[in-house]
């Protein structure tokens, strides 16, 4: 087979072709993304680049501090009132935070979407996961909640409704730009509790 | 906008800016268009599956990770779109049986362009499905084995294979074609 047959195949495959007038064409593609963006945007699943690039995780800081796997929390801690009857703990809007090691702190978050089928917080600490932290319902009172370990420091995170709308913490007493133009809530957990 | 990287404007996207979306369509349809058109060999199946295939990627888009070119991902998607309407049109058989070789024979006799290439455009359309997939791959989009082997899930050694017997395959066609 010729250099030159496979060099002429190559270089008509390469060549351009029109549909139907490009233009018109891109413009109908637009009008089915606009519908379609009509219904709902497209989330983001992974975690964000900047946080692909981060080398501590909260695992890591876990495993370090001799503290069993993040999902298990909640399980070991289940009720908010034990926390708060903690020898230091402090009070971010309705979220408790408890003193459990020197770098890790217990925290709960709490959300209330009496109409949402599923609430999960994704956040620094979890690298962003939608499905990794869910928060469980309490049956009478339809609030949301769930239980973390997160080392002392800045959080961003924000509540993913039903998978897809994203919502900053109407507790938080502060929220942040992340640089992906969201809103995020801030979560300060100090090293030493207040 | 044009200065803006796939990644920038993804995330402009993905903050709920739609009509940054346009750019993306913009900058890959021409792109789509010589790989669809050259998979399915019709202008009305190519450009149902570039749409189809750009709105699966835009409602996808969450689902996006850097890591990997967005051209190759959206060739990902457009590749499956083209399988879905090659099985639902079976449409090769119908343009073989309307192949007029003379007609074509003569088109290449008057074309002084050798980037315009009649009888290729339809003898391609005679390759086996795969072999076919391969070597548009590999020349209308540029694609390297590795991310060939993404998208098709077939091996690159695989793939070299079949973009081999491609060639082999159409010198053999279009001497065919020049024969009549």
């Amino acid at each position: 087979m010729s250099d030159w047959f496979e060099h002429r195949v190559a270089r008509a495959l390469r060549a351009d072709v029109a549909l139907g007038g490009d233009e018109r064409a891109r413009r109908r593609v637009m009008d089915r993304v606009r519908r379609a963006a009509a219904e709902g945007h497209p989330v983001r699943r992974r975690s964000e680049p900047w946080l692909r690039r981060s080398r501590n995780s909260i695992v890591g800081l876990s495993l370090a501090a001799g503290i069993g796997g993040l999902s298990t929390l909640s399980a070991v801690v289940p009720d908010a009132r034990r926390e708060v009857a903690g020898l230091s703990s402090v009070v971010i809007g309705d979220s408790v935070v408890s003193t459990l090691h020197d770098t890790l702190r217990l925290v709960r978050l709490m959300f209330d979407a009496p109409d949402a089928r599923r609430v999960a917080v994704a956040g620094d600490f979890n690298r962003w996961d939608v499905d990794a932290t869910p928060l469980a319902r309490d049956s009478r009172s339809h609030r949301w909640s769930v239980t973390l370990a997160v080392r002392s420091g800045d959080h961003r995170y924000a509540f993913v409704v039903d998978g897809t709308r994203w919502v900053p913490d109407p507790r938080a007493g502060r929220s942040v730009r992340g640089d992906d133009g969201r809103i995020y809530s801030l979560l300060s957990v100090s090293r030493t509790a207040n | 906008m044009s200065d803006m990287s796939d990644r920038d404007i993804i995330q402009r996207v993905l903050e709920g800016d739609v009509e940054s979306f346009s750019h993306l369509v913009d900058r890959h349809y021409a792109r789509c268009a010589r790989v669809a058109l050259r998979i399915l060999g019709n202008r009305e199946d190519a450009e149902e599956a570039i749409q189809d295939a750009f709105l699966r990627a835009y409602n996808a888009l969450g689902d996006y990770e850097d890591r990997e070119r967005f051209s190759a991902w959206l060739t990902r998607i457009l590749v499956n779109q083209c399988r879905t309407v090659l099985a639902r049109t079976k449409r090769r058989d119908a343009l073989f049986a309307d192949l007029d070789l003379q007609r074509l024979a003569f088109i290449s006799s008057m074309e002084s362009d050798d980037a315009v290439w009649p009888e290729l455009e339809h003898v391609l359309d005679r390759l086996p499905a795969e072999q076919r997939e391969a070597i548009v791959l590999k020349y209308a989009d540029d694609l390297t084995y590795e991310e060939m082997s993404r998208i098709t899930g077939a091996g690159e050694s695989a793939l070299k294979m079949r973009v081999q017997r491609a060639f082999a395959r159409l010198r053999a066609l279009l001497q065919e074609v020049h024969s009549v």
